[in-house]
């Protein structure tokens, strides 16, 4: 057997057999208390059509696809090396264009429009209520923690404590929550935005001040804590959050300025573009922000702390104000997601969701803007499509199966993301080649 | 120019019962180039790590004189305090911000005295752009300085080491500091790239008017560079004075090339 296994050919089939094999297992039927082993039996023995030319079963199609991927294995590695120098070579001219002023400038504005547009090319209720709640207030939470995980290299696991913290402001200074509204005054949800953003960047200012001399895993255990605290703390204050029934009363955003009336929450395209406003002031921000002196001081704390305080940089200061930061965007997100939906459940406030965004930042390429933004339209859009259109077999929960595969793959194949950003992307190679200081996300200790 | 920059009064630094500098004495003039000297595990690094606010000493007391005249006790301070009244460093293993480019990790260097301004940051006020500007100058004249103007764009971690070397240095200096404290800085370097280090530890002494202190294995750079020595030994300052009597001390001689039998038995 083992002398099979020095054979590279073998090997290379039998890697092939078995992660289809584990696609099989992954895309099959789910078993049952009466029938434990139906989801294996059930995944290779099922009937299937094979690709609409006979009846057959399962395992007889998967292993067709097998042999199909070790044969593209097999011819990527005699000519790979030449594809990947003609697409370079190909790439080039465009690379060369793409780094000029004017055509960014004019891809910028190209996408704008399309943003702009895009409620009115989508008219699906469901997909116009996606684009709100699913996609845009998640690129907003991705761009927050992409501060605090891709620029200051710091492992945030309990972000949605800000986003909660946000979410029951909105409640509480529009009067939706059992415990008096501010001077006992029902604030438009406008007021809110400020007050939300305030208080969630001083829960992050005193929860990171005593916790980022910490690092690490110590530092992702206590936002872990700090998120659940926050969660335990709505579903159990009672007379002040509303208890695990959360509430249900909080209005829309409205406007009232002179002659002008105007109230948010007819159809979910309004929010479109009010988030879309907020994205973009964030985005905008926030790309000043990684290309000032904050910017390169986190770069530097990241790359090695000692070096940088030796240069005069206080640490603490910064993480904390990435922290902030960060904090401060996701109570935004809290803000626009409880005027919209009207109601806050302290179960949406879960470690999951805090997950969830961290895969979006490290899908898209922590560090990189463009790609966080890119990460969280990919995968919300993806997970949004399954939900609407399940192909066949397909069940809700199967979502993390293939999102966990899908980072799995990511890991191997892109390290650094969908769009690296070009500081990171250098930092993981020089790691690789046992250069230079990590930062603690990846991993896990610092010298 | 006799007017004191450093001041180390009797420090102690223990790590549990292991005691790294045992009640050290040590003075450096304003311009002056010191040197310290030592075996292998002398505590000449732990010395630089007390001067530099990384580690705490138990006792005595470390004076630091910045450019305004004021003594400041570094002890208790922090590292980035410390570097901000006016003591830059280089490490020993050369530390680089190594995905940056040359002249990005000088430019943090020169930026990072400043207030954080995250707000001016994000709007890129004008105020923002002029001190933007002003980072960008005083990083191109320090890569003139230290001669890597070329390589300014090159990612730092593939540097040679000389120039890494360099680089550090000109990182150090755009701090604007009044002393830099150079941990070994021709480890690694060949003899061509040594006699250039020499020459730019002098340069920026004479033009920059920085004191330097360093620590270095390479007798032949620190007799020709050091006006004045200390030799450390099992933490405590054994020797001081000037190269050539250093090089007559019979202590030096001793704990370089070791003992007599008789002598090395006493001590254990």
């Amino acid at each position: 057997m083992k002398r099979y296994f020095a054979n590279t050919h073998f090997k290379r089939l039998m890697s092939s057999v078995a992660a289809m094999a584990i696609l099989e297992l992954m895309t099959g039927p789910p078993g049952s208390a009466l029938d434990p082993t139906a989801g294996f039996t059930g995944s290779f023995g099922e009937a299937s059509s094979f690709f609409g030319l006979f009846r057959t079963q399962r395992w007889v199609v998967f292993l067709f696809i097998a042999f199909i991927m070790f044969g593209l294995w097999t011819s990527w590695l005699t000519w790979g090396a030449q594809v990947k120098t003609a697409t370079t070579k190909a790439m080039s001219v465009p690379r060369s264009v793409s780094h000029k002023q004017p055509v960014r400038w004019g891809v910028t504005l190209v996408l704008l429009v399309v943003a702009l547009l895009l409620p009115h090319l989508i008219t699906d209720p469901f997909w116009q209520a996606a684009m709100v709640e699913q996609i845009a207030v998640y690129v907003l939470l991705a761009l927050g923690l992409n501060v605090v995980v891709g620029f200051a290299g710091l492992l945030d696991l309990g972000f949605v404590a800000f986003y909660a913290i946000g979410a029951y402001t909105t409640a509480w200074v529009t009067g939706a929550l059992p415990t008096a509204a501010p001077f006992g005054i029902h604030f438009n949800n406008f007021y809110a935005i400020p007050i939300a953003i305030g208080l969630a960047m001083g829960a992050g200012i005193i929860l990171g001040a005593p916790t980022l001399r910490l690092r690490g895993d110590y530092l992702a255990i206590v936002t872990l804590g700090f998120g659940e605290i926050i969660t335990i703390f709505a579903n159990n204050l009672y007379g002040i959050t509303g208890g695990s029934q959360g509430t249900k009363t909080i209005p829309h955003f409205s406007l009232h300025v002179g002659p002008v009336k105007y109230l948010w929450g007819l159809t979910p395209v309004p929010y479109y573009y009010l988030t879309i406003v907020f994205v973009i002031l964030f985005l905008i921000g926030f790309r000043l922000l990684e290309h000032s002196r904050v910017g390169r001081a986190w770069t530097a704390i990241r790359e090695d702390e000692v070096a940088a305080e030796s240069v005069g940089i206080n640490p603490l200061k910064y993480k904390v104000m990435a922290f902030a930061i960060g904090a401060s965007t996701a109570g935004f997100a809290g803000v626009v997601t409880a005027s919209q939906s009207n109601t806050i459940f302290p179960s949406s406030f879960t470690l999951q969701f805090s997950i969830n965004i961290l895969v979006l930042v490290i899908f898209g390429g922590m560090g990189s803007i463009t790609g966080v933004v890119l990460g969280a339209i990919v995968i919300q859009t993806g997970s949004m499509y399954l939900l609407h259109t399940p192909p066949a077999g397909y069940q809700p929960q199967d979502l993390y199966i293939y999102l966990g595969a899908l980072l799995v793959v990511m890991m191997i194949f892109r390290p650094a993301g969908l769009v690296p950003s070009r500081r990171r992307h250098r930092e993981i190679g020089l790691a690789e080649a046992g250069e230079g200081h990590m930062d603690e996300v990846l991993t896990g200790d610092t010298p | 120019m006799s007017d004191t920059i450093f001041d180390v009064d009797r420090i102690t630094l223990r790590f549990g019962g292991v005691v790294s500098l045992n009640d050290v004495t040590l003075h450096q003039n304003r311009g002056e180039i010191l040197a310290v000297i030592g075996p292998n595990g002398a505590g000449k690094t732990s010395l630089f790590n007390s001067l530099t606010g990384v580690y705490q000493p138990q006792e005595g007391t470390i004076t630091f004189v910045g450019s305004d005249g004021k003594p400041m006790n570094v002890i208790g301070k922090k590292a980035h305090r410390v570097s901000t009244a006016g003591v830059a460093r280089t490490f020993q293993a050369s530390r680089m911000f190594s995905a940056l480019t040359a002249f990005e990790n000088i430019k943090i260097g020169a930026e990072s005295h400043r207030g954080i301004g995250v707000l001016g940051a994000m709007l890129r006020g004008p105020a923002t752009r002029r001190d933007e500007h002003t980072s960008d100058e005083r990083t191109v004249q320090l890569l003139d300085f230290v001669g890597l103007r070329a390589k300014a764009n090159v990612i730092s971690s593939s540097l040679s080491y000389g120039d890494r070397r360099r680089l550090e240095i000109a990182r150090g200096l755009a701090t604007s500091p009044q002393v830099l404290l150079l941990d070994e800085p021709a480890a690694g370097t060949n003899p061509s790239e040594k006699l250039e280090l020499t020459a730019l530890i002098r340069k920026v002494r004479d033009e920059m008017g920085v004191s330097i202190l360093l620590i270095e294995h390479d007798m032949k750079l620190v007799m020709s560079l050091a006006e004045r020595l200390y030799v450390l030994n099992f933490g405590s300052v054994i020797a001081e004075g000037t190269p050539e009597e250093i090089r007559a001390n019979d202590k030096v001689i001793e704990a370089y090339l070791g003992s007599t039998a008789s002598e090395t038995g006493d001590r254990s």
